[in-house]
């Protein structure tokens, strides 16, 4: 087949050439474009652009605003991911005790993952509502508030909220993972382990944890980089506030770029996230070469 | 497979141990129904409030079920803007869903069956792409369409959309076609076949399940993308819908909550009908950009 192809310039270029140009202008050349950008002062509000050097970096990294922005976007979602991982794990570990009906059970928690952001972010609006939203009644009503909280305007009560929707809307997906992983398990691995006298605790540490920990973390890790770049939620909640409490890096940068119209300044942003990925990558891989 | 079953200590008698079992297992339905109860909450007490009156809707205590329920809030929509926006939603989704499924089958099929050096590599670059920063990459984009004159078209969203997801779309159907039987092909090419011929008569018709989980990938992340429809557009008619609510409908309706859980269900359903038509197709596509990874 590969010969074949190889010698068929005209079908290797209705292969490659769609996504190859799609790719080229619309996500190499912006990637380049921009961190090009970062050392200028580009703007559509100007007419030219100039190169500024480092001095969008040093204004960025000497202000203590962004370095309170990079916190909290990585404490909002680190904060999720584990969450929903471990919340995840655990309801697909309630899945695979034996019962029926797994399926059904799936597909229930599964409506979770359909909600739109869009649909999340207005619904928690509703549901943290200061005056008559369900949760200030709830906890007021068993006891664990004393009055009424303002959600919204208290910078660690707003993460907290954040968090939720993020961890409610995340655990589904980290379901349906886990419980592929765990039904992946062979059955005769966990008898033979029965069979040995391993209670139900030693099997989970010793056997099971083991086996879906890469898959697990795998996960993780790629739902953290795709939950970095979620906006919805924090622009309509609470556009960031109070006080950046809630800005995400992702919603920082867009803010940046497309409030003030401070393109420069946005493409630093987004390079020094690069960097940050960059280094992730590294070390991940790290870890991977060393495991093995 | 792995039954928290309490070990049966001096009592073999089977019965007795029976009875155990399934008390054991009462419990763990019990417990696993009782989670999602809870999970689903949110989405119980969001359909509840769009069907309440206005006037149950700041009822303290919260009345739980409407009294008197009424799809008012559901009417309401109908004179508004959100079926335009809805509209725009489906064109921008299904265009970038066609595009990058399109171009992404046809790259990972090559990727698939010609092996040169350096595949690798773009395989890696495809994924790392999944990860670039979008907002930087929406700052040359927005100059790009704007000196294309794309601004305020669906054109735009289409592509951006497209070329987002399209890493992904690579990604899942590389792995499908890897999975395919390579001398089906083959055997199709000797009948003789052209490569174009085979691919479209015998490739693709296989693989139905790989482009359905890819199409519906896309389309879900469209549906759900925000920024692009923010910035890319400018007219209230070209907002596809999580823009459009999050700017018009958010001051228009601002504490009517009936109207504003009636939007977040309209704006559900296209992902519970794809849902449910597609069930195995939708999990493998929206999970599978995470777990091949």
């Amino acid at each position: 087949m590969s010969a074949s192809l190889m010698r068929q310039p005209l079908m290797l270029a209705l292969l490659f050439l769609p996504s190859g140009c799609l790719v080229g202008v619309l996500l190499i050349y912006p990637l380049v474009n921009g961190v090009w950008l970062g050392f200028t002062d580009a703007s559509p509000l100007n007419r030219s652009l100039h190169f500024v050097g480092l001095a969008n970096f040093i204004d960025l990294l000497t202000d203590p605003k962004f370095w309170e922005v990079l916190w909290n976007s990585a404490f909002l979602i680190v904060t999720s991911i584990v969450l929903s991982t471990l919340l995840g794990f655990v309801v697909a570990l309630m899945l695979t005790s034996g019962i029926r009906l797994v399926g059904l059970f799936r597909t229930a928690v599964f409506q979770v993952w359909l909600v739109p952001w869009i649909a999340v972010a207005i619904l928690w609006g509703l549901i943290f509502n200061s005056d008559y939203g369900i949760v200030n009644f709830v906890l007021i009503d068993v006891g664990v508030l004393g009055h009424p909280q303002k959600w919204l305007a208290d910078p660690v009560l707003a993460q907290l909220v954040i968090i939720s929707a993020f961890t409610w809307r995340q655990i589904p997906f980290m379901m349906v993972v886990a419980l592929a992983a765990l039904q992946g398990i062979p059955g005769e691995v966990i008898e033979a382990a029965a069979i040995d006298g391993a209670g139900y605790a030693r099997q989970l540490v010793h056997i099971v944890l083991p086996l879906v920990r890469n898959v697990m973390t795998v996960v993780a890790l790629l739902q953290a980089v795709r939950l970095f770049q979620e906006i919805t939620l924090p622009w309509v909640l609470t556009h960031g506030g109070p006080i950046n409490a809630t800005t995400t890096l992702s919603l920082y940068a867009y803010k940046i770029a497309f409030e003030r119209w401070d393109f420069g300044m946005a493409s630093a942003v987004g390079t020094i996230w690069l960097l940050l990925l960059a280094g992730f990558a590294l070390i991940y891989v790290r870890l991977l070469v060393a495991r093995r | 497979m792995m039954a928290p079953v309490p070990a049966v200590r001096q009592f073999p008698a089977p019965v007795l141990r029976r009875l155990r079992r399934q008390a054991a297992r009462t419990g763990v339905y019990l417990l696993v129904s009782a989670n999602i109860a809870v999970l689903l909450l949110p989405i119980a007490w969001m359909a509840s409030t769009a069907l309440k009156p206005r006037s149950e809707v700041f009822l303290v205590p919260p009345v739980w079920i409407p009294v008197h329920p009424t799809l008012a809030g559901f009417a309401a929509l109908l004179s508004g803007h959100i079926l335009t926006f809805f509209e725009n939603s489906l064109i921008v989704a299904s265009g970038s869903a066609l595009l990058a499924t399109c171009c992404g089958a046809l790259t990972a099929y090559g990727l698939a069956r010609i092996s040169f050096r350096g595949g690798d590599a773009v395989l890696i670059m495809f994924l790392a792409a999944m990860a670039f920063p979008v907002p930087l990459l929406m700052i040359s984009m927005y100059t790009l369409f704007g000196s294309l004159g794309l601004l305020d078209t669906y054109l735009a969203l289409i592509l951006a959309n497209a070329v987002v997801a399209l890493p992904v779309v690579v990604w899942l159907l590389k792995g499908f076609f890897d999975s395919l039987p390579v001398e089906v092909e083959e055997a199709a090419f000797i009948d003789g076949a052209s490569v174009l011929q085979t691919l479209l008569r015998v490739v693709f018709p296989m693989s139905r399940p790989g482009l359905a989980a890819a199409a519906i990938f896309v389309f879900v992340t469209s549906w759900n993308e925000f920024a692009f429809g923010l910035t890319f557009t400018s007219s209230t008619d070209m907002r596809p819908l999580p823009a459009g609510i999050s700017l018009l409908f958010l001051q228009e309706f601002q504490y009517q909550w009936p109207e504003m859980m009636a939007v977040a269900i309209v704006a559900t359903l296209p992902i519970l009908l794809l849902f449910l038509l597609f069930q195995r197709n939708f999990v493998e596509g929206v999970t599978t950009g995470a777990v091949k990874g």
